[in-house]
């Protein structure tokens, strides 16, 4: 056995034990230290990138790694083995996704505005805003000698006697309590309950003189990132929020190595543990703690979630998903339970789960939909969420369709050399100058944060920029020459957005053509699932009211640039309307709203789905999207004016 | 009732570009019809017929190529008989031999050998590179630069190697520029775009929009073909006006129907007989669907598209 220790930047340090040849990414996943490994350690992707400070490690050159940095010590943890005690630096850039965890009692106004204004447009609607959930007060004859009924017998009897339903059910939790409350109380309780035309389900019992508040948790579970709200299910209250990086992030920054991953032995409990006991369990602690509840308070749970991400949180085999026919086992399920999955919140509490429409469209989009409101207007909108795939909903009160496309992860920071998620130190604006080619640009975080990388907001700006100063030609490749231009050995041009002196990070922060060729195609695979499902429908894009954006490519996202590069249609930039996280605020309203919850099993079931892959233009369209703004240049005049000037 | 011709008319039309220098050029392009619908207007330009020879000489090449160049033994004597041949237009030089997968020969050695070629003819002259995207970048400058004032068709640069070819061969030795792209109109399309964009006039570019046997998934090929016509046409798509070049034996004389040996394959006949078969039918349908040149090995195929672009104009 050999010593392996992880050093931080910020000086901490994890130490555990290996054995001669264990792979070092591995015994960083076992000790639970995070690296980013995209591509799932494949020494493809060149993330995982750890400098050796002491000992010795068998590790393979790569071409991710130039001689100079492989001198100082940088290797791939992927295709590195112990062969000795060894102490590696783990940067912050690998770890920079694991954003911290935040919490907030009460967030900020803006974000509650979002959360109210979809209250306030679904009761418009004249969907009411109530669930099932009650408090009922009872009052109850003591027992004596005389009247000896059991004390659950007696409950039940008071229950039926007050709502006139037969069928009362009484789990173990409230019968292992019911004792001590109801003799503490004097046969005074308060009962929360869940009724429903045939039964009613007593999932707690309090004093009649506790105050007690009834509390529902919704989560929307992304690929990339978690986040979450605590509310009251009486008035819709937002208790507390907070959002963490998925804890799967480690298994693989997109859908499908995930799914592979799962397949290993132990994989979907290792999955399903690392979203749930790793990332969810904690921001519930985390959150209870600031609303001043307990966990045992939360009755009720509600996950939107792309299909992927409800089948390895339910732990279910999702491998189905990524193979022909591409069948999900579920599209919609009321069979989950917090005990099943082991969600720390009251054990017998429901968990409703936002309806899948296909493996590539789910419950992240019926709950955006619902938010978006498209479904009651009569004019057409097209609601687009960027995320690793990008899904697109497009319709009216009369119709809709959906449709989904792999723009893979450049909009959240992957596959980008300098990618990072929207944390501390990412880059998330950018203006250059067209006669000095010096880049201006906003960061993340406390003022004076060094930069780190680029967000997808940032990648969007950088790319506009670099074109429209006529730095890099409509493929994507550099034209013009200066400082911040550099070219490798191979001839790659790159961008630097900041010397290594200035930056955050051990390497200069630059945008490679190889970067932008992958984001070139990420949003010609949005562009292009635009024009095939409108023209599907005989459509164009003139004929689009309004665009909902919703997605984690941040509130930042600079309109005009997404047009300018073509990745969203040359329409007047009023119609676009970013939204936020839409599949939160449709997760929120499911859970507050037993009608919200059926109307968007309505929505789901009533969208059709178009398969991109058997539209046999769409390949075509999609090598006419990948240039900038696009082959076709009629479709973006605003642009080529611009250009002209 | 009487037929009534009704005419499509375009108000658009191809590129008119022309090879060579002095009292011997060569024009392509020109039109504004689809390929041979001279009912419609008249015909600028029929297309144009050139013979393909390669820096390795006779290696390879079948036993009809090979009685026709007979007693040829420099590159000289058989560039002048492949000038010669009946129906040709010009003479396409291919350096087939730089590939660092194959001979590898060395810029110099292929220089020589194009300047060779290029003073024993006076015809038109296109010269293509190894297809090896770095050596071509190294190799077809210099092409452009020795055969300054021929004005040669150069073959070709491709998205990889664009800027190094473009720039010396449309700016810097006033050449034409051939744009090769994978069978895609919105990839031919982007190299054109990001071509001019260097400065290279468009009037100086002729596409090969890529190629295959017949037979070989050549369905993309011939719907290629037609949707650029008719975007260059009919949407008067000025970066889809440049004239098309399609090297056509360089995809037929390698598939196994031309290659396959009469030994091997006794049932399907002679061998030259399949070559030039081959050589033929992917020539006709490239024509048909809109190429505005050809580039052939066999002089019995030469003859026979150059007699079918006359019958047909």
């Amino acid at each position: 056995m050999f010593k392996v220790t992880f050093a931080f930047e910020d000086g901490s340090v994890v130490e555990t034990y290996a054995n001669a040849g264990d792979n070092l990414l591995e015994i960083a996943r076992e000790a639970n230290v995070a690296i980013d490994a995209p591509c799932s350690g494949n020494a493809s992707c060149g993330k995982c990138r750890v400098q050796l400070k002491g000992g010795e490690l068998n590790s393979k050159k790569t071409l991710h790694i130039a001689d100079e940095e492989y001198n100082n010590g940088w290797r791939l943890a992927c295709v590195s083995t112990v062969c000795a005690d060894v102490t590696v630096l783990v940067p912050d850039i690998a770890s920079a996704y694991k954003s911290r965890m935040k919490v907030a009692d009460l967030s900020s106004k803006e974000e509650i505005a979002i959360f109210e204004k979809a209250k306030r447009e679904i009761e418009l609607t004249g969907i009411m805003l109530n669930n099932s959930l009650d408090v009922v007060e009872v009052t109850m004859d003591p027992p004596s000698l005389d009247d000896t009924m059991p004390d659950n017998e007696r409950l039940t009897r008071a229950l039926r006697k007050f709502l006139n339903i037969k069928r009362v059910r009484i789990p173990y939790a409230v019968l292992k309590k019911l004792p001590d409350v109801m003799r503490d109380n004097n046969y005074q309780v308060k009962c929360i309950l869940r009724t429903t035309p045939n039964d009613m389900f007593v999932y707690d019992i309090y004093g009649m003189s506790e105050d007690v508040v009834v509390c529902g948790l919704a989560v929307d579970i992304g690929t990339t990132t978690v986040s979450a709200v605590i509310i009251n299910m009486e008035n819709g209250e937002i208790l507390a929020k907070g959002s963490a990086g998925n804890g799967q992030i480690r298994y693989g920054a997109d859908v499908i190595n995930r799914i592979i991953e799962q397949q290993k032995p132990g994989g979907k409990k290792k999955l399903q543990d690392a979203v749930i006991k790793e990332t969810i369990n904690p921001m519930i602690r985390e959150m209870c703690k600031s609303a001043g509840i307990s966990r045992n308070q939360i009755y009720r749970m509600c996950v939107a979630s792309n299909t992927t991400m409800n089948h390895l949180f339910a732990g279910i085999n999702a491998d189905p998903l990524r193979m022909e026919p591409y069948i999900p086992a579920f599209f919609k399920t009321n069979s989950l339970f917090a005990s099943d999955v082991g969600i720390d919140i009251n054990q017998d509490a429901h968990i409703i789960v936002a309806p899948n429409i296909g493996s590539y469209v789910g419950g992240d989009i019926t709950a955006g939909t619902l938010v978006s409101m498209i479904w009651n207007r009569p004019e057409f909108s097209l609601f687009i969420d960027l995320g690793t795939n990008g899904e697109l909903v497009f319709g009216n009160s009369d119709f809709m369709m959906s449709c989904a496309c792999s723009a893979g992860p450049a909009f959240e920071g992957g596959d980008i050399s300098c990618g990072m998620r929207a944390t501390d130190g990412a880059i998330e604006a950018c203006t250059i100058d067209k006669e000095t080619m010096e880049p201006t640009y906003k960061i993340v975080g406390e003022p004076g944060t060094k930069p780190i990388g680029l967000c997808g907001s940032g990648i969007i700006d950088v790319i506009s920029e670099l074109f429209i100063t006529g730095i890099i030609n409509p493929k994507g490749k550099f034209v013009r020459e200066g400082r911040r231009v550099k070219h490798d050995e191979y001839g790659m041009g790159s961008y630097v957005l900041a010397f290594e002196e200035e930056a955050g990070s051990v390497k200069d922060v630059e945008i490679t053509e190889v970067d932008i060729d992958n984001f070139i195609r990420a949003k010609g695979a949005i562009f292009s699932a635009i024009r095939t499902m409108l023209s599907s429908l005989d459509f164009d894009v003139s004929m689009i009211d309004d665009v909902y954006v919703a997605g984690g490519i941040g509130s930042g996202i600079n309109m005009k640039n997404a047009v300018n590069i073509g990745m969203f249609p040359d329409i007047p930039l009023d119609k676009f309307h970013y939204i936020g996280n839409s599949s939160l605020t449709g997760a929120y309203l499911m859970l507050l709203s037993t009608k919200a919850e059926q109307k968007t099993y309505e929505l789901a079931s009533n969208m059709t789905y178009l398969e991109l892959s058997t539209v046999p233009t769409y390949m075509d369209e999609f090598v006419g999207a990948c240039f900038i703004p696009h082959t076709d240049t009629t479709l973006f005049p605003d642009v080529m004016e611009l250009l002209n000037q | 009732m009487p037929f009534n011709q009704k005419p499509q008319k375009f108000n658009a039309k191809i590129n008119t570009v022309t090879i060579g220098s002095g009292d011997k050029t060569v024009s392509i392009g020109g039109n504004s019809t689809f390929p041979f619908y001279s009912f419609d207007a008249p015909t600028a330009n029929t297309a144009k017929v050139g013979v393909e020879i390669s820096d390795m000489g006779l290696e390879g090449a079948s036993e009809g190529i090979k009685a026709y160049y007979e007693g040829a033994t420099t590159m000289a004597e058989i560039a002048q008989k492949a000038a010669a041949m009946e129906g040709a237009d010009f003479v396409a030089l291919v350096l087939e031999g730089g590939d660092p997968n194959g001979e590898n020969k060395s810029v110099e050695e292929l220089i020589a050998i194009v300047k060779e070629v290029a003073d024993a003819v006076d015809c038109p002259l296109v010269v293509e590179g190894c297809k090896n995207v770095e050596k071509d970048a190294e190799l077809l400058p210099k092409v452009a630069e020795v055969l300054q004032g021929r004005n040669v068709l150069i073959l070709s640069e491709k998205e990889e190697n664009y800027k190094a070819i473009g720039a010396a061969a449309g700016l810097a030795y006033n050449q034409i520029v051939g744009a090769e792209s994978a069978v895609d109109i919105n990839l031919a399309k982007q190299l054109n775009v990001v071509t001019t964009q260097l400065g290279v006039n468009a009037q100086k570019i002729v596409m090969n929009v890529g190629s295959a046997c017949a037979g070989y998934g050549y369905e993309y090929v011939v719907s290629t073909m037609d949707r650029i016509k008719g975007a260059a046409l009919g949407q008067n798509d000025n970066m889809l006006q440049m004239p098309i070049i399609t090297p056509v034996a360089s995809e037929t004389w390698g598939v196994k129907e031309a290659s396959a040996s009469e030994a091997d394959m006794p049932e399907w006949g002679p061998q030259d007989e399949r070559g030039i078969d081959m050589e033929i039918m992917t020539a006709a349908a490239d024509l048909a669907a809109g190429s505005d040149a050809v580039i052939l090995r066999h002089p019995q195929s030469v003859a026979t598209i150059s007699k079918m672009i006359k019958a047909l104009a």
